[in-house]
């Protein structure tokens, strides 16, 4: 068992040492370092957003996104859904010279759907027996993904990234049905699948 | 989301006429409701009503989902996809949740409808009042009236809502009206509805009309009612387990 232990320490010493760090630079905290684009994923059908890499490894990415689904799959009027969301990839494989691999990623998420479509489960109708526990505009989520990324230099001569990432996460409201029907429902089925990239500026 | 998967209402009307039926023939029909978030129930129920003889269609008085998602609706059509017989609906409150009005008339169809079948009129309706702001319109007394009154092609008349006149849940300003509107009618045979989960049968405004309200998928119970002749009908229950 220790042995184990200290091989899998070695093995984080060495993941940790091959992450990549940041070149110092000059940017106010508050300009974002990267540009997310994300098609589906429980956030919208396209989604972009802005966000940073924090940590000293960079390892938590924080982002915000604006996503928007078209009317012809809301029924009525087009949905804007704002998400914060933030991903922890805590190992870094190179692969080759400029290529990197983050194998994991785990996540979560927060959002808000603002529509006047949405029939709000959260105001007074239901008061009397606290009827509808969630809210129909806010949900939460969580994801595990991966993701590729490409190091690349500016003709600057900045080193940026530009990546390629998958999420596979579900929501509060889908998790909650799978934990009554554990055999009428299955895993897969609450799974939500998202796609998306990343680029540094 | 497949074509196969809306207007389920128009499809399964177009499955049940398919298969004509005599005014003068007994029909009978399965009556449950709220399968919202229950969907090991659902398979059981499906097995079971498949076992039985002679049914014509299986009605669902509302809540079909617990949070008016689309994917509730389509997990339970997946399974009630399976039954032998067509299956109707009839929207719940918690089916207009969120999105869910405008998912519910996109998977099932219109929120107030009406058929004849075996000379008998079912007239579908929203009576979810409190999910309107109790503002009067729900459910829509006009429209009613006029299903109850065109008797053209049919002996007998059903009604089918999900909250019954009764509960709380019902627009307070429109209940007496609404009651006397189904007293109205010469042929109703009863009153169907759903929303408080458990079966009960009697005539709150005591005007001769029985109200039926129908077990939860959670009962692991449904009801079976045969209606024939002017207006007599029959009750009986069937409870069935989870399977093994």
């Amino acid at each position: 068992m220790h042995r184990f232990l200290l091989t899998l320490s070695g093995l984080l010493l060495f993941l940790q040492s091959q992450a990549q760090v940041a070149e110092p630079n000059n940017r106010p905290w508050y300009v974002p370092e990267h540009v997310v684009l994300q098609t589906a994923g429980g956030i919208g059908m396209v989604a972009g957003g802005v966000g940073y890499a924090l940590g000293v490894h960079r390892r938590f990415d924080t982002d915000v996104l604006v996503g928007y689904v078209p009317g012809r799959y809301t029924g009525d009027r087009a949905f804007g859904i704002f998400t914060l969301k933030d991903t922890y990839s805590p190992f870094t494989l190179p692969v080759a010279s400029r290529w990197q691999i983050r194998p994991l990623s785990v996540g979560a998420l927060i959002n808000y759907t603002p529509s006047q479509m949405l029939n709000r489960s959260r105001d007074d109708k239901y008061s009397y027996k606290n009827y509808y526990w969630w809210g129909s505009t806010v949900r939460l989520g969580a994801f595990v993904g991966g993701r590729v990324g490409y190091a690349f230099d500016t003709p600057a001569g900045r080193k940026r990234v530009a990546s390629l990432y998958y999420e596979l996460g579900t929501n509060d409201l889908y998790f909650v049905s799978l934990l009554t029907n554990t055999k009428g429902l299955a895993l897969g089925k609450i799974l939500t699948l998202g796609l998306g990239i990343k680029l540094d500026f | 989301m497949p074509a196969a998967e809306q207007q389920l209402t128009t499809q399964n009307l177009v499955r049940l006429t398919s298969r004509p039926k005599s005014a003068n023939d007994t029909l009978r029909f399965v009556f449950v409701g709220d399968c919202q978030r229950f969907y090991d129930e659902a398979e059981d129920f499906v097995a079971s009503v498949n076992k039985q003889r002679n049914i014509d269609f299986v009605i669902i008085a509302g809540d079909i989902s617990d949070f008016g998602l689309v994917r509730e609706m389509r997990w339970v059509h997946h399974r009630l996809r399976k039954l032998n017989v067509p299956y109707l609906t009839v929207i719940g409150n918690h089916d207009q949740v969120g999105n869910g009005r405008a998912v519910y008339q996109s998977v099932f169809g219109p929120l107030n409808y009406s058929f004849v079948y075996g000379g008998t009129k079912f007239i579908c309706l929203d009576t979810n009042g409190r999910e309107h702001g109790f503002q009067g319109q729900v459910p829509n007394l006009g429209w009613l009236g006029q299903q109850l009154a065109d008797t053209a092609n049919s002996r007998r008349s059903i009604v089918l809502c999900h909250v019954p006149p009764t509960d709380e849940d019902f627009d307070p300003a429109l209940a007496l009206a609404y009651a006397r509107t189904i007293r109205g009618s010469s042929q109703l045979v009863f009153h169907l509805a759903g929303h408080i989960h458990r079966f009960t049968n009697g005539q709150p405004f005591h005007d001769g009309v029985p109200y039926l309200t129908a077990y939860n998928f959670r009962k692991r119970r449904y009801t079976v009612l045969s209606v024939w002749g002017r207006r007599q009908f029959n009750l009986e229950t069937v409870a069935y387990a989870p399977a093994l």
